[in-house]
């Protein structure tokens, strides 16, 4: 299959592939970049996410775990939506940012990179209580040979629950959906590329059925 | 990393900074800040809560379009886009107005009317036509909040959603914009393609004349 819809799912709590569970009730990473890939910290994988000569990803998606925003003096209130309170928020007050080699996709508008797109903006997972303000339109690309990886940043560790100091399942997480263009895909995805045409499937596809007329 | 002409960008402000009114980055020990009462706040520079370096503005070969822009409806929060100087929401008798009340477009979306409440409200507003920062332009996302009945100091945000367009994608925007085509990733690509027609069709002409003319 030459193009194909995948997924990758990080939690903090996990320890499969090598990483550890944050613990230390999250002092020691807030405020710090970990790579959902291979930080160190929940699943991780192998080696970095890069693509081959013959591999081209295109980022559709990315979420993680949302926030809500209280009031000042709320760390002895009880959980709102799930969320433990603390600092005037409830949850980790995290972030998700997309790094192409050593280049940061979100910007501010003074054109300094960002943490990235709010968990409140882009929830995972989605609820009623939370829901997305925010669409990855256009969609990101990493061309063949690149470097990718995407970063979780949370700064209120007060706002996860812990036991033992140690991050619970569902705390922290992030999602990523990607498609993975493949072999002739890949070159044709290239190609589009040139042509300054979006690379979905069914400009892919539409691609295909132009060279087939042609013959 | 080949630059990205077209690229999805968010602004999330929130009134938490760190050791005074506003901060310029995140930090694991921010605290909410009282904000003013009736009063336009600037999310960029307006000195409360994570600003930035300076007014957003863009370069001669840039060019926003500002697709979404959402408030929390607690405190009766409210956001107005301002273009150089000239407000973009305005009353019926063109007099000046708070802008979009957050009760219309809430952030996070699903979030509660009050900090105690326990309602999920969903947006009534829709940035349809989106709003255009032309190359050059100076533009400002301005927050208002009521009174602070809350009996300490409530959290607010702000979340603004555009697309930046740079380089030759911003010089299609001109020409989109000259044309009265709407401005979006998919007529930006559009405008490519028909580009492209237009040289292969040229070609073409080319080839097949010079091939009657040997004949």
């Amino acid at each position: 299959m030459a193009m194909r819809s995948q997924i990758y799912e990080w939690d903090a709590s996990r320890t499969d592939g090598g990483g550890s569970a944050i613990a230390g009730s999250g002092a020691n990473q807030a405020g710090r970049r970990l790579s959902i890939f291979v930080g160190g910290f929940g699943n991780n994988i192998t080696k970095p996410a890069e693509t081959t000569a013959t591999e081209f990803v295109v980022i559709e998606d990315i979420a993680v775990s949302p926030s809500a925003f209280m009031k000042a003096n709320n760390g002895a209130e009880a959980a709102y939506r799930g969320l433990t309170q603390a600092n005037g928020l409830a949850g980790g007050r995290s972030f998700v940012q997309v790094r192409i080699n050593t280049t940061d996709y979100f910007l501010d508008p003074d054109n300094i990179p960002n943490d990235g797109i709010p968990g409140t903006a882009s929830p995972y997972p989605r609820s009623i209580d939370f829901q997305p303000s925010f669409n990855l339109y256009p969609d990101v690309y990493v061309l063949p040979g690149q470097v990718w990886d995407v970063l979780a940043t949370y700064y209120n560790a007060a706002g996860f629950a812990y036991d033992s100091g140690t991050i619970l399942a569902g705390q922290l997480q992030c999602f990523v959906k990607y498609t993975l263009y493949d072999g002739p895909d890949a070159l044709i995805a290239n190609k589009l590329l040139e042509m300054g045409i979006s690379i979905n499937p069914g400009n892919v596809d539409w691609y295909k059925r132009s060279l087939l007329g042609a013959q | 990393m080949i630059n990205m002409a077209m690229r999805s960008q968010v602004y999330e402000w929130t009134n938490l900074a760190n050791g005074g009114n506003s901060s310029l980055r995140r930090s694991t020990s921010d605290v909410p800040v009282a904000v003013p009462t009736d009063r336009e706040i600037d999310v960029f520079t307006g000195g409360y809560g994570n600003n930035i370096t300076k007014p957003a503005e863009t370069t001669a070969t840039q060019f926003v379009v500002i697709e979404d822009i959402a408030a929390t409806p607690v405190r009766d929060g409210a956001v107005q886009i301002r273009i150089n100087t000239t407000d973009y929401f305005q009353n019926p008798d063109v007099t000046n107005q708070d802008g979009i009340p957050g009760l219309a477009s809430p952030y996070p979306r699903g979030t509660a009317s009050t900090v105690a409440g326990t309602d999920n409200l969903l947006k009534s507003f829709d940035l349809y036509p989106d709003v255009y920062v032309l190359p050059g332009q100076v533009y400002q996302i301005l927050y208002t909040a009521g009174a602070d009945d809350s009996g300490s100091t409530t959290v607010v945000a702000c979340f603004v959603k555009y697309t930046l367009y740079d380089g030759p994608d911003a010089l299609i925007a001109n020409k989109l914009l000259e044309l009265g085509v709407t401005i979006n990733p998919n007529n930006v690509d559009w405008y490519k393609r028909s580009l492209i027609e237009q040289q292969q069709k040229a070609a073409q002409a080319a080839a097949a004349a010079a091939a009657g003319g040997q004949a």
